[in-house]
């Protein structure tokens, strides 16, 4: 592949990257109105618990784990809310970072036939510049998105700890006699909540691994532009 | 992409450059000019993204551009000063003059304020390697920050969008060999991008002071000799802000 190819297809790439950015960012948004929703099912089932009277003992302790629940929920997404904001700069970065150094490669092949070294090495300057900002953007993107799966990573757990309550929920639902049904309400919201946590989950860790491939391929390609040079 | 000597005089030169043969077809032409004195450079209005390589390939022809210490930027339009970030990259201390009111608005290139040199609305002095270069106002000229460059030595005065031609992809003259035919590629320009009489008068006033046997603008071909007080008389005349209304 001809250098001017190979450098379109890498610019075309970041490009890509930076759409990929945009749609995980899209869709970890999608997980904020899903802890206040889980904030708001941790604070009904403490009000169920209550109006139980000792019949809603048991149930009360289960609500205190789903509160803990709801409440690092919300600690991790909102963590990722912080993560994605900086990756979608960085993404953006990249496209005009690179989109500048075409610019420059296009100025080299003019500059070729023309005896001025001085002016030669003053754009080369500029272009070692951009190399260098497009291959630390390139990485600190890379650990960017590591952070991100760090930080996605205990969800899936989150998850199962969800499940888990839930049933416990119906259990307990199942033997309180008076207020069972609303103990029941909370068990069955939360494994609405949960289910939608689960498949929310599992949409972006495609998406994020789709993405760190795509940033992985990137950074081979930045050694070509190393090498290029 | 043309280059032609416009001034050439003991260690002090103008040159210019325009009529981009290669540019897309959407993209409009641009002039753009290069002041050399004993050694050091000023860029006027170096241009868009679009063709910074064109025009940093065709200036290294002529002149080293690492001795370029500053850029000035007339107004703020992408075709004047989008390739900003692009020169900066290659001289972080590149040292960018420009109408006071832009800056604010030009930072969103990416360029650091340590860069810009801001010039008042009353206009100023540029100093080139000691020589002195006016900066005279011609805001809403199109732009409600907009600057002008006069060079007593050469006596060429840099109008930016001031006498600007939509001319012909045919055309290829650098200056303006008949005056009255110009007058077509000029007079909707002006109308449509320029709003204010008042203004105009003000700005036609300050270059009748000046000793003129150049009028060089950002599009289209430069006026020499009559023809810079022809353009005058012509553009007194002339109703601006008056386009739209008249649009069928």
């Amino acid at each position: 592949m001809s250098g001017n190819l190979y450098t379109r297809k890498m610019g075309d790439e970041y490009k890509t990257i930076f759409r990929q950015c945009v749609s995980l960012n899209t869709e970890l948004h999608k997980l904020v109105p899903l802890a206040k929703k889980m904030h708001l099912l941790s604070s009904n089932a403490v009000s169920s618990a209550a109006r139980a009277g000792t019949e809603g003992n048991a149930f009360r302790v289960l609500t205190q784990d789903i509160q803990l629940l709801g409440d690092e929920v919300s600690i991790c997404i909102g963590d990722t809310q912080k993560v994605i904001g900086d990756i979608v700069k960085q993404a953006s970065k990249l496209v005009g970072l690179f989109s500048n150094y075409m610019i420059y490669m296009d100025l080299d092949d003019r500059l070729e036939n023309t005896k001025m070294t001085l002016s030669t090495k003053f754009f080369d300057q500029g272009h070692r510049l951009i190399v260098d900002e497009l291959r630390s953007n390139n990485y600190k993107l890379s650990r960017s998105l590591l952070v991100l799966e760090n930080l996605l990573s205990p969800i899936s757990i989150l998850v199962k700890k969800g499940e888990y309550l839930a049933v416990c929920s119906s259990v307990e639902a199942a033997s309180a006699s008076e207020h069972g049904v609303s103990f029941e309400a909370v068990s069955s919201m939360l494994r609405e909540l949960v289910g939608q946590l689960r498949l929310q989950s599992a949409r972006q860790r495609s998406l994020l691994r789709d993405l760190s491939d795509a940033m992985e391929k990137q950074q081979n390609n930045q050694r070509y532009l190393v090498y290029a040079r | 992409m043309r280059v032609e000597q416009l001034y050439k005089k003991n260690g002090h030169s103008w040159m210019v450059m325009g009529r981009d043969a290669e540019r897309r077809e959407e993209v409009i032409d641009t002039n753009h000019y290069l002041i050399q004195h004993n050694g050091r450079g000023l860029l006027l209005d170096p241009g868009g993204v679009e063709n910074f390589s064109i025009v940093a390939a065709e200036f290294s022809k002529h002149f080293e551009l690492a001795n370029v210490e500053a850029i000035f930027a007339s107004h703020q339009d992408p075709d004047v000063i989008s390739s900003l970030p692009l020169w900066i990259q290659a001289n972080p201390d590149l040292i960018v003059y420009m109408p006071q009111i832009w800056v604010s608005f030009i930072t969103h290139f990416g360029v650091k304020r340590e860069n810009i040199r801001p010039i008042p609305d009353e206009g100023g002095v540029i100093t080139l390697g000691g020589h002195d270069l006016e900066v005279v106002p011609a805001h809403y000229l199109h732009s409600s920050g907009n600057l002008s460059v006069y060079d007593p030595e050469s006596k060429i005065f840099f109008s930016g969008d001031i006498g600007a031609a939509l001319l012909p992809d045919d055309s290829t003259d650098m200056f303006v060999t008949d005056f009255d035919e110009h007058t077509q590629y000029m007079e909707y320009f002006h109308r449509r991008w320029m709003p204010s009489n008042t203004a105009k008068m003000r700005w036609i006033a300050e270059v009748r002071k000046r000793d003129v046997e150049m009028l060089c603008p950002q599009h289209g071909a430069i006026f020499k000799g009559d023809d810079v007080e022809r353009f005058l008389s012509w553009f007194e005349k002339l109703d601006l802000g008056s386009a739209w209304s008249n649009v069928k």
